[in-house]
């Protein structure tokens, strides 16, 4: 299969990068580019582990193609913290006992990042449907929830 | 115990930084120079004979440097109690998960390419899917030497039955059906496999204890147990289906024989059809009382499906000797279970280990029985309640604080205010519209924490001090396995405490089998209690010997619990296990009677922890297990159909999402301190599994007036049913 270049940015850091066309964006970042904070729990984009931001969208980076993203900008769990600080929602997640085993982790904080970046004053039902393509099988997901209430609360007052 | 200060704090979880940063290292997430990939044959048909196999092809393809078959495999058989499983099957398949060949290639691609051109010749056998008919003569057998399909098969007597029941002024008897469940952690089997700096085969995966993955390698291998080592990272979860082999024996295997490293990962359908299941049970209930509501007599059949292979499948229903009549005085008991061989996927070791199963047949007899004398649930429920020096059906005293009437009395208290806040704010109607009813259901259960039954139990630790005159870091070893439930924690806070030094002092080691001894595995709701003794221990030792002088100061090795009794094997009598944890809780639903779904308003669960050594991560605890009995009660409908797995991606098997949990769930702990277990503590890890499917059942009838008797409640199911009720 013939390799095309794409050019991208990854938390922040340009990339010139070869890449197949069949080639999804979860192998570039686990496989290629070595940043395997995000997941592979199910290859079919039903669980979220790989969630990333793309052009700050939340999306499966299971089923969208590296190529796809030329031009574009990702955003990991890796790049979130600013400075060696945790970002509002990653500091959450630990204060609120939000993070049993972890694999979902990455997923969620991304997903919540996503929320907060646009409703600093979400309802429950709003932080539900934002995380409603995150799957979680330890906590119940209640702490998930309190955790961007708090997260929330924290930015609303920065 | 008024002056902890580390046990009883919600300390911040150790391992959340590295998890929050995408940091920690999951068994996928690891990676070494120059690995090679395996990429497995499984049998994908449910039972043959395997006539031959033929790699030649395989093996001309580029990449490839090895294909191994049950040949190459020094002694191909495993299992964690008893070695009954193939590592790769030579001559015959009996399930679809069952593994034939490791083909190992430079590249996954390449792996993945050749394993489609390995050709097996099959002779396909009769399918035995059924536990029921399997055990009649002339039915295939799935393994030779087990007649009648008879897995293992266990009884208990108690009293006189018969006598009993001609004496009971009403009878309960009514049949139940459990389905089976898939763990369904969200990171999927992988690991890596090479030969250490010292020669050793070491394998780094994810499981839920490194020394019985060791001793399994070891065995399977014919290497001495020194020449392998097994290291966890982070677990993506385990709930009891990391605790049988999956990855560890294949890795080890081609790492020895090839000197390199390897790299396996299972995919998510892999993985639901590859490891074992929660059992699948069929249980038949009579039940004899008096009018008051006194139980006098029990008599419980149930049949398991214990699938192709034995895995934990008689360690599930030894646990029926006591469990099976559920948290009740009964002085007359007689129980038969058996766990049989099908072709389905084995059944295996799920959170509650059977009494899930066995606490929704119980709870739905006290159902049934209080409807029928119409008295009130809670009330039978009291009655009749296991209380301090109670006797178990295994005719043993129940040891330690038994909590459960309080616990009870606690929730019945709460549901009642709840009720009466509803009426008052709602003025009320107690459906919401006219086709959507509410309800609301109680039930309690019990939980038996470590092995029981006289199997050895115990744990390894260490704990080495250094500073000078106060001690300034304490390395603390535990082979624990944190497969998320915090555990790693908890042990750090009980090391903590008995050091008199703060949490962030506390240096964990963990999970490598060539620094730390054995601490058996995170099962049976044990490690706090079990590995939390050993590091007590330790932790007490390594003091003493800091304020002899002794730098660094050392204390641990292994601390072993008081013996449990094997049972007799006509009674049962025994003295089973050392410390029982306990629950109540209660749920209200909405009941669409058009559609037939069943919404999840609110939860009430009451449970003692002894003394809650993180009150955080022990209500992590209870809202994770309520929500995974949830999807087992309400959504996860497992489907293996002539032994094929039909539900074997997140998509067609649907665990709750953050859309389907209750918009309230309260948890209280009411702590009682046990007086086995360290600082009192109790096995929190699944009790709240345990109680929460019946409640659910006794919440639909309260909305609906109607019955069910099985799991998961399908919709569909539900509409039918409630519309067949309405025309009669």
């Amino acid at each position: 299969m013939t390799k095309r270049s794409i050019n991208l940015k990854i938390n922040g850091k340009e990339y010139d990068l070869e890449s197949k066309p069949n080639n999804t964006l979860l192998n570039l970042l686990r496989d290629e580019l070595g940043l395997t904070g995000s997941k592979d729990g199910c290859q079919e984009g039903e669980c979220g582990t790989c969630t990333v931001l793309l052009d700050g969208q939340p999306v499966n980076s299971c089923l969208t193609l590296a190529a796809q993203c030329d031009g574009r900008e990702v955003v990991t769990i890796e790049g979130i913290a600013k400075n060696g600080k945790l970002h509002p929602v990653q500091q959450a997640f630990v204060e609120t006992g939000a993070v049993q085993c972890g694999y979902c982790t990455p997923g969620m904080i991304l997903s919540s990042v996503a929320l907060l970046e646009t409703n600093l004053t979400p309802s429950d039902a709003e932080i539900r449907t934002a995380l409603a393509g995150n799957l979680c099988r330890c906590t119940g997901y209640n702490k998930i929830i309190e955790a961007v209430e708090q997260a929330a609360q924290v930015l609303q007052d920065e | 115990m008024s002056n902890l200060k580390t046990v009883g704090q919600s300390v911040l979880r150790q391992d959340s930084w590295d998890k929050v940063t995408g940091k920690a290292l999951f068994a996928n997430d690891f990676s070494m120079k120059g690995e090679l990939h395996i990429k497995l044959v499984f049998a994908g048909r449910p039972h043959a004979r395997i006539i031959s196999i033929d790699t030649t092809k395989a093996l001309e393809q580029p990449g490839v440097v090895a294909i191994f078959t049950g040949k190459d495999v020094p002694h191909n058989l495993y299992g964690l109690i008893k070695a009954d499983q193939p590592v790769l099957c030579e001559d015959k398949v009996r399930f679809t998960g069952d593994q034939v060949c490791a083909v190992v290639a430079e590249t996954i691609a390449q792996a993945e390419k050749a394993a489609k051109l390995v050709e097996i010749d099959y002779q396909d056998l009769p399918v035995i899917t059924d536990p029921q008919s399997a055990t009649k003569p002339g039915a295939e057998l799935v393994h030779e030497n087990k007649p009648n399909n008879i897995a293992h098969k266990v009884q208990l007597r108690r009293g006189d039955v018969q006598s009993a029941f001609a004496e009971a002024e009403i009878i309960i008897e009514r049949e139940y059906h459990t389905p089976m469940q898939e763990h369904a952690y969200l990171e999927p089997e992988a690991g890596v496999g090479y030969i250490d700096e010292e020669g050793r085969v070491t394998v780094r995966t994810a499981g839920q204890s490194t020394h019985d993955d060791q001793r399994q390698i070891a065995q399977a291998l014919g290497l001495p147990l020194d020449q392998i080592r097994v290291i966890y990272g982070a677990i993506g979860g385990a709930f009891g289906g990391r605790e049988d082999i999956s990855v560890q024996i294949v890795l080890a295997l081609a790492a020895w024989k090839l000197q390199r490293p390897v790299k396996l990962a299972w995919s998510r359908e892999e993985s639901i059809s590859g490891h074992g299941k929660r059992h699948a049970i069929t249980l038949r209930h009579k039940w004899g009382a008096r009018k008051d509501g006194t139980l006098i007599a029990a008599q419980v059949e149930a049949i398991s499906d214990a699938g192709a292979y034995l895995s934990t499948s008689g360690d599930v229903i030894d646990n029926f000797r006591f469990s099976a009549i559920g948290p009740y005085q009964i002085p007359n008991v007689k129980v038969d279970a058996a766990a049989i061989f099908t072709n389905n996927v084995p059944g295996g070791a799920f959170r509650g280990f059977g009494s899930p199963q066995t606490a929704f047949a119980a709870e739905l007899q006290i159902e049934h029985l209080a409807e029928e004398l119409g008295i009130d649930p809670t009330a039978l429920r009291l009655k009749n309640c296991l209380v301090e020096h109670a006797l178990l059906p295994t005719q043993s005293e129940i040891p330690g604080v038994v909590s459960l009437p309080l616990l009870l009395e606690t929730l019945a208290e709460k549901v009642d205010n709840h009720q009466a806040d509803d009426l008052e704010a709602a003025g009320k109607t107690r459906s919401s519209s006219k086709h959507k009813k509410r309800g609301t259901g109680i039930a309690i259960g019990l939980k038996n924490s470590g092995f029981s039954f006289g199997f050895p139990e115990g744990s390894d630790a260490k704990v080495i001090l250094h500073g000078d005159a106060e001690i300034e870091r304490a390395e603390l070893y535990t082979a624990a396995a944190d497969v998320g439930q915090g555990v790693h924690s908890a042990l750090a806070q009980i090391a903590a405490e008995v050091l008199g030094i703060p949490i962030s002092k506390i240096e964990l080691v963990t999970s490598d089998t060539a620094v730390i001894g054995d601490s058996g595995p995170a099962s049976a709701s044990r490690l706090t209690i079990f590995a939390g003794y050993a590091v007590q221990q330790a932790a007490e030792q390594a003091l003493e010997n800091f304020k002899a002088e002794n730098r660094p100061a050392v204390g641990g090795g292994r601390w072993d619990a008081p013996p449990t009794e094997k049972p007799d094997p006509e009674t049962g009598a025994c003295f089973n296990s050392l410390s029982y944890a306990y629950g109540a809780q209660a749920v209200e639903v909405e009941v669409d009677t058009e559609t037939g779904e069943i919404k999840i308003l609110k939860i009430t669960a009451v449970h003692d922890p002894g003394k809650a050594i993180n009150p955080q991560q022990v209500i992590g605890q209870i809202q994770g297990s309520l929500v995974q009995a949830q999807g087992w009660a309400l959504t996860e409908n497992f489907i293996i159909e002539e032994g094929y797995v039909k539900s074997d991606k997140l998509s067609t098997y649907l665990i709750p999402t953050v859309m389907d949990v209750a918009i309230e769930t309260e948890s209280i702990l009411v702590e009682r301190p046990d007086t086995f277990g360290p600082f009192g503590v109790r096995g929190i890890g699944e009790i709240a599994f345990v109680c929460f499917a019946p409640a659910i059942i006794s919440a639909v009838h309260d909305a609906t007036g109607v019955w069910f008797d099985h799991l998961p409640l399908l919709p569909e199911q539900v509409a039918a049913a409630l519309h067949a009720g309405s025309k009669q």
